[in-house]
């Protein structure tokens, strides 16, 4: 029976993705610091600041480029959806006849969107600063950049899901920092305190940060196996997080 | 297996559900059926909302069953033929109102045209205003406007008018009778007799998970208390309440208000007993009365 068929899920998910960055966009105070910040940091501190030269710059750009996609993930989706949870739009989403994960999937498209943003100027920067790579080099940076999105936005979902508007914006930023630090991507690794190192392994930051610095040829630790397989688990844990907080919310 | 005739377009039978200790729905049954207005009237915390997710599919039932259009309400394909207005609902603010309506139009296979559900529910002059920038009842029309944006089969309305104007909820009163006039069934929530007595076909009364009484409003009205008898009187209260067929009585100063079974019966043997009584008028019982007696018996039963 036609009558009972949903729209055709493809174009809810083109529109409800485009209402989604529409949003973003439209919220200075979400959009602007997410944005800017990431090429604030580069700029000064890898490009400004440096006396190393673009080498030093390049390093650096491997970890700049996971912390300017965290920034979207974990406040778009974090504090985003615990907001529209408390506010009852979730609710209104999930009585409509919405496609399963239509609301879900708008919002890591707005999420990469708006990273692919920051990274634009985050690499433009790196341009400026002498940085020098190969076309298959920026792509590769460029594919782990974007691929970051999805373990951070799964992690904010699953914090969003359990935790109330206030305590998700305040974990979401307890969590963009803490990642950034322990997982090296303002500073080398090697630079952090030894048990800093170990506790390394369990942040996604780290090991896309060390995935990066293997995709322009830069000194990196362990194995592109070892931090691949490590990434699937974190990303696996955190999905099932977001999932089953998704599943036991009542609203 | 359930039988689900043509018009039921949802059901809920025997649907109990908890929230931890305690018992919210216990053993609630409601048919919706097309082209009637179905009223679920209770106190806040009987249970309404509730019953209402239940038939959304946005809540699980303990036991019993929900079905929408005869499937499961989980299924997105049992929510294409629904439109639902929460009772609250943030809308994100930056979007505006034709973007918003739009958005959910796209949900629907068949949707109205934007302008005609801006219409229909009162929002014309404010299509490029942002829905954080609504007043308070604009905000609600919004909600309807998504609600039935879809030329739904069945219409949800979760305390649709609370928070608005006099003027605003006759408005919504006279689109929502429309909608079930051509064919739509409307299940609608409410706190507010008249507001039930105004739209209903049929009133649902539910107080503390349970149903208490399922009819016409006229024949709950009928069903609980005939007629209310207002008079100017000397006759004291415990004879007053002992007359025949008197159900309650209250007194303002001087003047008595008896709910009785037969206004004429009773009326006759006040007259015999009082011939000094003044100002007598006969009503049929209002909907508010028969619920206040409605309540009152179902506590002394307890």
């Amino acid at each position: 029976m036609t009558d009972t068929a949903l729209a055709p899920p493809f174009g809810v998910f083109v529109r409800e993705s485009a209402a989604e960055l529409r949003k973003s966009l439209r919220l200075p105070q979400f959009a602007l610091p997410t944005i800017v910040t990431p090429a604030v940091f580069y700029g000064l501190f890898a490009v400004a600041m440096n006396k190393a030269g673009p080498e030093a710059a390049a390093y650096s750009l491997a970890g700049f480029g996971v912390f300017a996609a965290t920034g979207p993930a974990l406040f778009g989706f974090g504090a985003g959806v615990a907001v529209e949870r408390d506010t009852g739009l979730i609710e209104l989403k999930r009585v409509s006849p919405l496609p399963a994960g239509a609301y879900v999937t708008a919002k890591l498209v707005s999420a990469a969107a708006m990273a692919a943003i920051a990274l634009v100027l985050i690499y433009a920067l790196a341009l400026v600063g002498g940085v020098r790579l190969s076309a298959s080099g920026w792509a590769a940076l460029l594919a782990i950049h974007l691929l970051a999105v999805v373990p951070f936005a799964l992690i904010g979902f699953a914090v969003g899901m359990r935790l109330n508007a206030k305590g998700a914006i305040a974990a979401a930023n307890a969590l963009y920092l803490g990642f950034s630090i322990v997982g090296g991507l303002w500073m080398p690794i090697t630079m952090l305190p030894p048990w800093m190192q170990h506790v390394a392994w369990i942040t996604p930051s780290f090991h896309l940060g060390q995935m990066g610095l293997w995709a322009i040829g830069m000194p990196s630790q362990g194995s592109l196996a070892a931090h691949l397989a490590s990434l699937a688990a974190i990303t696996a844990a955190a999905a099932w997080l977001a999932i089953s907080g998704w599943r036991r919310s009542p609203a | 297996m359930s039988r689900i005739d043509m018009a039921t377009v949802a059901q809920l039978t025997g649907v109990t559900k908890k929230f931890g200790s305690q018992r919210v729905l216990d053993g609630i049954s409601i048919d919706v059926r097309a082209g009637e207005v179905t009223a679920l009237l209770g106190p806040n915390g009987a249970g309404k909302t509730t019953s209402v997710g239940v038939l959304c599919g946005r809540l699980t039932p303990d036991s019993g069953e929900a079905l929408l259009f005869g499937l499961d309400p989980q299924r997105p394909a049992a929510r294409a033929r629904m439109g639902v207005m929460l009772q609250s609902a943030g809308l994100p603010d930056v979007l505006t109102v034709t973007e918003l309506v739009t958005l959910q139009s796209g949900y629907y296979r068949r949707p109205r045209e934007v302008d005609e559900t801006i219409a229909l529910a009162g929002l014309e002059g404010l299509e490029k205003r942002r829905a954080g920038k609504l007043s308070g009842g604009q905000q609600r029309r919004l909600l309807y406007a998504l609600a039935i944006c879809g030329r739904p089969d069945l219409l949800v309305l979760d305390e649709p008018t609370t928070g608005l104007d006099h003027e605003a909820r006759r408005r919504l009163w006279a689109t929502v009778r429309d909608e079930a006039n051509s064919g739509t069934a409307v299940l609608l929530t409410t706190h507010y007799l008249d507001e039930a007595d105004a739209l209903a076909d049929r009133i649902v009364v539910i107080d503390g998970g349970r149903i208490v009484a399922d009819d016409s409003p006229a024949g709950i009205k009928a069903s609980v208390a005939g007629a209310t008898i207002r008079c100017r009187t000397g006759l004291g209260d415990a004879l007053l309440a002992a007359l025949p067929g008197v159900r309650s009585m209250s007194r303002s100063g001087a003047t008595a208000n008896l709910l009785v079974a037969d206004g004429a019966a009773t009326a006759r043997h006040l007259l015999a007993a009082d011939p000094e009584l003044g100002d007598l008028t006969i009503a049929a019982a209002s909907l508010e009365d028969a619920l206040a007696n409605l309540s009152a018996s179902l506590k002394e039963a307890a």
